[in-house]
């Protein structure tokens, strides 16, 4: 069941990475990345993390897609995309793919992982928010000053001074 | 006077018939028999009274009275039963129904009019259905230059999510579709489809008004969910859990609305600009952009789109009862269950009838507890869903730019605000562990 779900996750996840490169309307594009996005979540699911795999969902799929959607659809593609695409270029990506694949694979291969047991019960969050606040709190207080500075930053970036006072609602 | 069938002999007719049925039998019994035998070969069926249910043993059961409980009481442990009838889409699906009419009848008590009056005897009672057959007869018309793919997915889509999000919610204890144990953060991936799905369908129909209604929804939708997410966080941090049963079951003495009341009303006003209800409807404000995003789609699609978004309706009205009305709690008022009737039989004179099965009925799947918390579920939902619909006849529609100022300046800072309220209440020991609950 579990290798029946990783194989069609697979196909899914290169299947629609490489529509999201080769398709020619730039929608269908994202939604193919999408596909992706939505793959990869579901591989966090067969690795018994549902919580990084809605995490995933909601952020990835729910949040940053759409964003890539919006943009696309409010761009006239003739005018800011020129089409370079000759063979040399296209081979030459493919055998950078394979290079990668290859040296990612002999690291896998190196590292000795063999089996991988997936009927583990799913890490409990609580233990993730336990060590977040043990272990690794100064990692923990470095992504809360930046997010918080960037949330502000947004709202200082968000609140236009120079649109009339008068017309915006208070 | 004309005859309709000139040529029409009853012999001919009577052959014609005798042939349909012996083609019907011997199709039935060389391809079909074999074909449902295969099926159920590989369907696993239910073990009733320490037998194993075969499709024979389920025909004596259904013609047998007396028996028919423990095939009725195995459907119903179902997963199928529960995706489709009673805690899942049928159950919601009626609920939503009863809400269109609701609001309609309603809106028109309050603006001083009438309101569906003429379809069925009293009060306009069929008026829905009556809606639902006219748009089942009519034609979906496609737009020329609509991407056509994307457009005719884009409804079955908003009812698919709809119907993933109605299947997160407990209506009573263990009756509950999908019981995930990540069931909040579930409801946070599926409310980001809505957007997706939204400017999909507005982007495919290539037409000015749905587009400005797309993108519209898109920015409501998006800049409301950081305020309803965060607004959520503190029921998190009270119970410390993310499952919606468990949310649920902690409220058993006391509801959350209680302690965190300004988290409520956060949650409340995102859930009517989620839902896109007045005074939020700017993407479908139809005296501006005519229907919004909903301006191409006709017949049945438009009807998928309103069955999703009252499904929708529910579903959070339903996620607020769970986490801040406390679910299926409350004061038990359905009597006691008449289990003498299924111990002892039902005594009529001289004769006693006893009903084989209602006992395990009764103690295992239909309990007191089940009726009451499901009668409790309702009427809170039903009370969340009237003050959701009351808005619309009070306010007037608000602008783009308000909306906006409303969703990042105001509701994100209350709902830190709710944060800090649950974070105070936890450290200084009211509630969480060593007080009171």
């Amino acid at each position: 069941m579990a290798d029946a779900a990783f194989l069609a996750l697979t196909v899914i996840t290169i299947g629609s990475a490489i529509a999201a490169l080769e398709m020619r309307s730039l929608i269908y594009g994202s939604i193919a990345l999408m596909g992706t996005l939505g793959g990869i979540a579901g591989f966090f699911f067969l690795l018994d993390a549902p919580f990084v795999a809605l995490f995933q969902l909601a952020v990835y799929v729910g949040s940053i897609a759409v964003l890539i959607l919006f943009t696309v659809m409010l761009v006239k593609r003739e005018l800011i995309f020129k089409k370079i695409e000759d063979r040399r270029r296209k081979f030459a990506g493919i055998g950078l793919m394979l290079i990668i694949m290859v040296s990612l694979g002999a690291v896998f291969l190196d590292s000795g992982i063999k089996t991988i047991t997936t009927d583990e019960p799913p890490v409990d969050f609580r233990d993730i928010g336990t060590n977040f606040v043990t272990y690794y709190w100064p990692a923990l207080i470095l992504m809360g000053l930046i997010l918080a500075g960037s949330v502000t930053g947004a709202l200082v970036l968000a609140r236009r001074e120079d649109v009339e006072n008068d017309q915006r609602a208070s | 006077m004309s005859v309709i069938a000139p040529d029409f002999k009853l012999s001919g007719f009577i052959k014609s018939l005798i042939t349909d049925i012996v083609w019907a039998l011997l199709i039935m019994s060389l391809i079909g028999i074999p074909a449902i035998m295969m099926i159920l070969f590989f369907v696993p069926m239910p073990v009733i009274d320490g037998e194993l249910l075969t499709p024979f043993l389920a025909f004596t059961y259904i013609a047998d009275p007396s028996r028919t409980l423990p095939l009725v009481q195995a459907f119903m442990e179902t997963d199928m039963f529960k995706i489709m009838a009673f805690p899942g889409f049928g159950f919601a699906a009626l609920l939503a129904a009863g809400t269109i009419f609701v609001e309609r009848k309603m809106l028109a008590k309050l603006q001083l009019r009438v309101g569906p009056f003429y379809c069925g005897k009293f009060e306009g009672i069929l008026q829905l259905m009556g809606d639902g057959l006219k748009l089942i007869s009519k034609e979906i018309i496609i737009p020329a230059k609509a991407d056509k793919p994307i457009f005719w997915a884009a409804p079955v889509l908003f009812v698919a999510s709809a119907a993933a999000f109605v299947a997160l919610i407990p209506v009573a204890p263990g009756w509950v579709v999908a019981d995930v144990d990540m069931g909040l953060l579930a409801v946070f991936a599926v409310i980001g489809f809505f957007p997706i799905v939204t400017i999909l369908s507005a982007w495919s129909a290539n037409s000015k008004f749905p587009f400005i209604g797309g993108i519209r929804a898109l920015f409501q939708m998006v800049s409301f969910e950081i305020p309803l997410i965060l607004s959520l966080l503190g029921v998190v941090m009270v119970t410390g859990t993310l499952n919606l049963s468990e949310i649920a079951a902690s409220q058993s003495s006391f509801p959350w609305i209680l302690f965190l009341p300004v988290g409520a009303i956060v949650f409340f006003i995102t859930m009517l600009a989620e839902l896109e209800r007045i005074p939020f409807d700017l993407p479908e404000a139809e005296s501006e952009i005519v229907a919004g995003w909903l301006t191409e789609l006709s017949g049945m699609m438009y009807g998928l789109v309103q069955l999703g978004t009252y499904l929708k309706l529910y579903a959070f009205a339903a996620l607020f009862t769970v986490l801040f009305l406390g679910g299926w709690n409350g004061p038990m008022i359905v009597p006691p269950l008449p289990m003498e009737i299924a111990t002892h039989g039902l005594e009529m004179g001289p004769i006693t009838v006893k009903i084989g099965g209602l006992e395990s009925l009764f103690t295992q799947l239909i309990t007191q507890e089940m009726l009451n918390g499901t009668l409790m579920f309702v009427l809170k939902t039903v009370g969340v869903i009237f003050f959701i619909l009351l808005p619309r006849g009070v306010f007037p529609r608000i602008r783009v730019d308000m909306l906006l100022n409303l969703g990042w300046h105001k509701l994100i800072g209350l709902a830190f605000v709710n944060i800090f309220i649950a974070l105070g209440l936890v450290y200084a020991g009211v509630l969480g562990p060593g007080g009171l609950q």
